[in-house]
């Protein structure tokens, strides 16, 4: 192996840790441009998604290693898994703000932030009860089909991941610039008194953020699952945390931001690990948060704007 | 039916108190045995549950034997269990595991304890235990620092011996690994990984200072963080630097993960655990195909598959619905030498303290079904076997079956 195909081979992983952690930012962006609120449950909606997608490729019988689909059996149970997964953790992501959030709306201070982190604890534990805490086998029904690029290798789930997220998230910009909910949600982050007052559903949109970003943060779920080919109670919060710093990285709030900020955090993470020594990768990816901030304290990409209240 | 007011409920009490006050037996005549307690902290939550269950399972079953038999004449061995296994931790939690020392140390009625499964635990109960001269008799914690003499003021520090093994430790474990690598599977460029914990950190030391010995050439060392989910960096960058074996120090939160993406990037290299993946997690948590071929080792005499004990692993396996491992054995056989314990301080007609049952722990010669066990002044193993498995699924049986899908290969070589 050369440098340069070593340096290729990190691009490549480091590009699939990216794109999952991309994936789980959009979540914290979109809810946090509208209510400006960190949404800690998102961390375990992930987790959950991941456990929803085992239970439904275990429901189409694919279980274990060994079970390998081509061609079209094979995209279509992916897109049952994702449709699945998704539909749940949207479902899920609405459900939550319906009984743990709004009732706090209005109230001031950190209130709803800590009902988040409650709901993540709590379907933490739910999982943690229910399956049990050690590491669960992930059926991987792709076929292992390997492109070597010089000495690099690509492999096909790679791929996979790379286009699932691509298109979730030229859907997800597409469907914010263009449509009228989307057009709608944009209105609300600008100014939410404003945009109720020019006939804006807030509870509409705040519902679609919610649905949107849990939907997503279940899709990664799913790709972590067939991409690690395990799951287990805890990994929500590791990535979690590093989605969030994908997401403040970008600039909190910011669609554009959450991508590249995902996408920069995962090559951090594949480079430290190969140059400097992975024990150091949560410094590293920390500090260089600490030093976007201190010299563009709104993230990359995002604007700050002037205090809404 | 009489009704009770408030003030015939005074009445009561004042009696009781009168009666407490001057002595009278409320007690039946014929006394009930006397009840003592034995703890077993292991962790129940988190990575290494299922081996912990297996743990218990095996001290659980020594200690319902000896009440059933009656084996300590006029005491009853009560069980209290505890998990120092955190959800937050993901694995053992060593500040758990000092507060479930506490627990057992500020409870008179405990008279000694078995546990815990993992060495960075131990570090964190043996000071406890120690002052409060509470003896431990761990089934599987190997790390050397936690009995060594050098480091007797930071574990020790109430002077005797407290924290017994009925398995060696990996000043042997990984050497005698590291000789099977260089004598038998003549590995000649070796990358080590660690799990950043007390257990993993020590064993992959110690191995990799015999490889070195063994002339074995060391491309490297790096910490895993195992709550982390991604290894493949790492893996990608060992790869780069061609090894011809790989051997990883720890416990299966990071293992699971290791076995996995190693198989996927470094498939066809020697790669090899201690006693930390010899698990039931390495066969169904990292699963087929990426666990075959992994060497394993364990502290202990190999027994599972001893004809001698075939009843026994028969009476596990049905009472337990799920198969022994050889740390089974281990937590059953530490039971013994404590009940043993018990029953001669119990009787020379004392009371039956915990520094009595230490005492009576430390000069113990006892047959188990690992062979005799015996105990250095250290509270270590006088036996040392460290035995080699290698895992190859047997598909007759199902995939977290320990006994038939690792395959016993021989004790390691003794340096």
């Amino acid at each position: 192996m050369t440098t340069a195909d070593l340096l290729l081979q990190q691009v490549i992983n480091g590009l699939s840790l990216g794109a999952m952690y991309a994936l789980l930012a959009l979540g914290f962006t979109l809810v946090y441009g509208i209510l400006e609120l960190i949404n800690f449950s998102h961390f375990n909606v992930f987790m959950l998604g991941s456990f929803v997608g085992l239970w439904t490729l275990q429901a189409m019988g694919i279980s274990g290693q060994s079970v390998v689909l081509y061609g079209l059996p094979l995209v279509g149970v992916l897109l049952v898994a994702f449709a699945v997964v998704m539909l749940f953790s949207g479902v899920l992501g609405v459900v939550i703000e319906r009984i743990s959030l709004r009732p706090l709306r209005n109230v001031k201070g950190p209130a709803a932030m800590i009902t988040t982190i409650g709901v993540s604890y709590i379907l933490f534990n739910i999982i943690l009860l229910v399956v049990g805490a050690d590491s669960k086998n992930f059926p991987n029904p792709l076929p292992a089909v390997n492109f070597a690029i010089g000495g690099a290798v690509l492999r096909l789930r790679e791929l996979l991941i790379w286009a699932v997220s691509l298109l979730l998230m030229a859907t997800l910009y597409v469907f914010v610039q263009r449509s009228r909910l989307g057009k709608a949600m944009r209105a609300t982050a600008q100014d939410a008194e404003a945009a109720r007052m020019m006939g804006v559903e807030v509870d509409r949109v705040i519902v679609t953020a919610f649905f949107l970003g849990s939907a997503l943060a279940g899709a990664g779920g799913l790709i972590f699952g067939l991409y690690y080919n395990f799951t287990s109670f805890i990994i929500g919060f590791t990535a979690g945390l590093r989605a969030f710093t994908a997401a403040v990285l970008g600039g909190i709030g910011n669609i554009p931001g959450a991508m590249v900020g995902g996408v920069l955090i995962g090559l951090i993470e594949a480079m430290g690990g190969q140059f400097i020594a992975v024990e150091w990768t949560d410094v590293i990816i920390f500090s260089i948060l600490v030093l976007v901030l201190v010299f563009k304290p709104a993230g990359l990409f995002g604007t700050l704007v002037p205090n809404k209240s | 039916m009489t009704k009770i007011t408030r003030r015939s409920a005074a009445q009561l009490f004042a009696g009781a108190a009168a009666a407490t006050a001057i002595g009278v037996r409320i007690t039946p005549a014929h006394a009930a045995d006397k009840e003592v307690t034995v703890g077993i902290n292991l962790p129940f939550t988190g990575a290494d549950a299922e081996s912990a269950t297996r743990i218990k399972n095996g001290a659980v079953l020594a200690l319902e034997d000896a009440n059933a038999k009656h084996e300590v004449k006029g005491y009853k061995i009560n069980v209290m269990i505890l998990d120092d296994g955190t959800a937050t931790a993901g694995q053992y939690d060593p500040a758990q595991a000092a507060t479930n020392a506490r627990k057992m140390a500020s409870d008179r009625s405990v008279v000694a304890a078995i546990g815990p499964q993992m060495s960075g635990s131990g570090k964190a109960m043996a000071p406890i235990l120690s002052q409060a001269d509470l003896a431990t008799i761990t089934p599987s914690s190997t790390n050397p620092d936690i009995t060594d003499p050098k480091f007797a003021a930071q574990y020790r520090p109430g002077g005797k011996a407290v924290y017994f093994r009925t398995v060696t430790t990996d000043a042997y474990q990984g050497p005698n690994m590291a000789n099977y690598f260089a004598e038998t599977l003549k590995a000649k460029a070796l990358y080590v990984l660690d799990d950043s914990g007390a257990y993993g950190v020590g064993i992959a030391d110690a191995f990799q200072a015999q490889a070195q010995k063994k002339g074995i050439k060391i491309l490297g060392r790096d910490k895993l963080d195992p709550k982390a989910a991604d290894y493949t960096a790492v893996m990608t960058k060992i790869k780069s630097l061609n090894p011809d074996s790989l051997y990883f120090g720890g416990v299966m939160q990071a293992g699971v993960k290791v076995v996995k993406q190693s198989y996927d990037i470094l498939p066809n290299i020697i790669k090899a655990g201690g006693d930390g993946v010899y698990a039931p997690e390495l066969l169904s948590g990292a699963g087929f195909p990426a666990a075959e071929g992994w060497y394993a080792t364990n502290a202990s005499p190999h027994m599972t598959e001893d004809t001698k004990i075939e009843d026994w692993v028969k009476r596990y396996t049905t009472k337990f619905g799920v198969g022994p491992d050889d740390y089974a054995i281990t937590a059953y056989d530490g039971a013994l030498v404590i009940i043993d314990a018990i029953k001669r301080v119990a009787a020379t007609g004392k009371e039956v303290t915990r520094s009595a049952v230490r005492d009576a722990i430390q000069s113990s010669t006892l047959n188990t079904l690992q062979g005799q066990i015996k105990f250095d002044e250290n509270g270590d193993l006088v036996s040392k076997v460290v035995s080699i498995f290698q895992v190859k699924r047997d598909t007759r049986f199902p995939a977290d079956d320990m006994i038939h899908n690792f395959r016993y290969i021989g004790v390691a070589p003794q340096a």
